[in-house]
């Protein structure tokens, strides 16, 4: 206490400013993140308990969930989000990891090669979706054409965005996917794979040439090769590619807005157009708070399942 | 991870490339084919079975110098109107662009600015300073890049809705304006922390010994440091709102508010066959960010490596 009496004005002040100056740095960016993050995360899971009446909200307990698991648009919706998350996650991250592997390797060009992969990046979902509609639209679309050939498409030609879905082999779960699924699934994954690639690509090019090359010496090919080196070196990136995929696929709307509405009937209603259908079309914002709390849930589920699992490789290895 | 010097046997060679020049050609064709169908006339769009160029006559299905070209689509979304009193003799009537258009341009330049400087400093905070509750706020803020804009668009909705009734002098455009800056800085905070990771301390402490102070050595010699990284922020940030979608739609009530992807949205519903304005609209609508990228893709690519791989 002394000591910092008799330390001068100038140190006092600094030493004030420098102790207090963190705080204020960070002060505005943790009121903007609390009043658009964590407020509205809260008031979500207030919304989820009540319920709107004449008279005003009543609280009805986890009433709204149960009603919610209780519709066939739910349970369905869920099967078509499996289809499509599933399809979805690893179409992009086969395609990411083929092209970042070849990107890695020594030749000429790759800087031009990235920059025109990473275009349709760039695009907004809604313009991606507008221009896979354009190839696709029943008789004006540019593939049509080709898709409306009942000799390429048995038995009477593709339409894509008016087809009835196909028979399912197992109960109600919509596999095979029908042909809007397949198209949404090529969309959205078109737009998340460049991103993928980079990811990827800057993983593979930080493994050292001295560890490949000596395994190509002692006589690996190449599956080898990616198989027990690359893809163990560069797994911590593969989990934050899973992640954000996930977390792309489990939110991404834009998409279904443009290209197929959620249609035809309900064939591409996965979950967040559901939570979109319920809250704004039906405007049933306390099912679309359940809705979009078990949609939180599952995300962190997901992520927390594909750390977990990588952890335990890492065990093996 | 290969050694540069060493180049593959001359086949493989020319599979890589033959696999990437496929690979790219597979990723362009959509946005290839809205270029065309730009370019066409509506008797083209509207040919049954459809065609890929409108380069057919009646005796060829392809020959060069019967292409019919036209650029009727821009025209329609321009809708460019004779006007002598206007700056340059004529105005835009077409309300994506009149209307729509800047409103984005206000949104992605405002948010982008909050972004940096909220990132920037908050970045620097994390990177430079010690104290306590450091690991709880820099977890949360990775924890809330878990959470879906859609859980948190239900509660944002109803603020907008008080806030609205509420009178306060908060349009519709600030309340948006917040909402986008809230989505787009915690990555970018992390963004940010890495790039003042990079900057050595040593730097600093030689200011801070020289006798300048704390403050006096962030803006001298740290910020001209950051000025790339936070660039970067500032790109990702502009590129992100300009294409949001989601939020611009739902939480903005007056149209004439609302951002050019609700336009493009909107004009889809009303030109269902007019494949050439639609595909007009999508070019024009997307040319600017394509532009941006292209001149500063390694700005891009570094922000976007750094925030993925670090948060």
């Amino acid at each position: 206490m002394a000591q910092q009496t008799l330390s001068t004005h100038h140190d006092e002040r600094s030493g004030w400013l420098s102790k207090s100056l963190p705080f204020w740095l960070l002060l505005p960016m943790a009121i903007v993140l609390f009043a658009v993050q964590v407020y509205p995360f809260l008031f979500t899971i207030w919304l989820s308990v009540y319920k709107r009446e004449p008279t005003g909200w009543v609280y009805v307990g986890l009433q709204n969930f149960k009603q919610l698991f209780s519709t066939s648009l739910f349970s369905q919706s869920i099967g078509l989000t499996i289809v499509f998350l599933v399809s979805f996650v690893v179409l992009t991250l086969v395609a990411g990891f083929v092209i970042a592997y070849l990107l890695s390797r020594p030749i000429r060009f790759t800087g031009l090669y990235i920059t025109l992969l990473f275009i349709p990046w760039v695009l907004s979902a809604i313009i991606g979706g507008e221009i896979f509609r354009l190839l696709v639209l029943p008789t004006y679309g540019v593939l049509s054409g080709i898709l409306h050939n009942p000799h390429l498409f048995p038995p009477d030609g593709l339409s894509v965005l008016t087809d009835a879905p196909p028979q399912p082999w197992i109960g109600n779960f919509p596999f095979p996917p029908s042909a809007a699924m397949v198209l949404l699934i090529l969309a959205t994954s078109w737009r998340s794979l460049p991103f993928i690639t980079l990811l990827l690509l800057a993983s593979i090019q930080v493994i050292s040439s001295e560890v490949v090359e000596s395994a190509l010496v002692d006589g690996a090919n190449t599956m080898q090769v990616i198989r027990h080196i690359i893809l163990p070196l560069i797994r911590p990136t593969l989990v934050v590619a899973i992640f954000s995929l996930t977390l792309a696929g489990m939110n991404g709307v834009g998409m279904i807005f443009s290209l197929t509405g959620g249609g035809p009937g309900t064939q591409t209603q996965v979950l967040p157009w559901l939570l979109y259908s319920i809250g704004w079309l039906q405007v049933n914002f306390n099912w679309a708070a359940a809705l979009a709390l078990f949609i939180g849930v599952i995300n962190l589920l997901l992520i927390v399942g594909t750390l977990r699992f990588t952890r335990t490789e890492d065990a093996h290895v | 991870m290969f050694n540069k010097e060493k180049q593959p046997h001359r086949k493989i060679h020319w599979l890589i490339h033959g696999s990437l020049i496929t690979v790219c050609l597979i990723m362009l064709f959509p946005i290839i084919i809205a270029v065309i169908e730009s370019f066409k006339e509506q008797q083209d769009i509207a040919r049954n079975p459809p065609i890929l160029l409108p380069c057919d006559t009646p005796t060829q299905t392809f020959d060069i110098t019967a292409c019919r070209w036209s650029t009727e689509g821009y025209q329609r979304v321009l809708a460019i109107e004779h006007d002598p009193s206007a700056l340059f003799g004529f105005r835009v009537t077409g309300t994506l662009i009149s209307v729509y258009l800047g409103n984005t341009i206000l949104y992605a330049v405002a948010t982008s600015l909050f972004v940096v400087l909220l990132a920037g400093a908050s970045g620097y905070a994390f990177s430079r300073f010690n104290f306590r509750g450091k690991r709880l706020l820099m977890t949360s803020v990775i924890a809330i890049t878990g959470v879906p804009l859609l859980t948190n668009l239900l509660g944002l909705y109803q603020m907008g809705v008080v806030i609205r009734k509420s009178g306060l002098p908060f349009d519709d455009r600030a309340f948006l304006i917040t909402v986008y800056v809230g989505m787009f800085l915690p990555l970018s905070v992390w963004i940010a922390k890495g790039f003042f990771d990079a900057i050595p301390q040593e730097l600093e402490d030689a200011a801070l010994i020289d006798g300048c102070s704390r403050v006096g050595a962030l803006f001298r010699v740290i910020m001209p440091l950051a000025v790339p990284g936070l660039a970067a922020i500032f790109l990702l940030a502009f590129v992100n709102v300009w294409n949001e979608f989601l939020a611009g739609y739902l939480l903005v009530s007056q149209n004439k508010f609302k951002p050019v992807m609700y336009g493009l949205y909107n004009f889809l519903g009303q030109n269902i066959i007019n494949l050439q304005v639609i595909g007009a609209a999508c070019i024009l609508i997307s040319l600017p960010v394509i532009l941006l990228f292209l001149f500063f893709r390694r700005s891009f690519f570094q922000a976007m490596v750094e925030g993925a791989l670090k948060g």
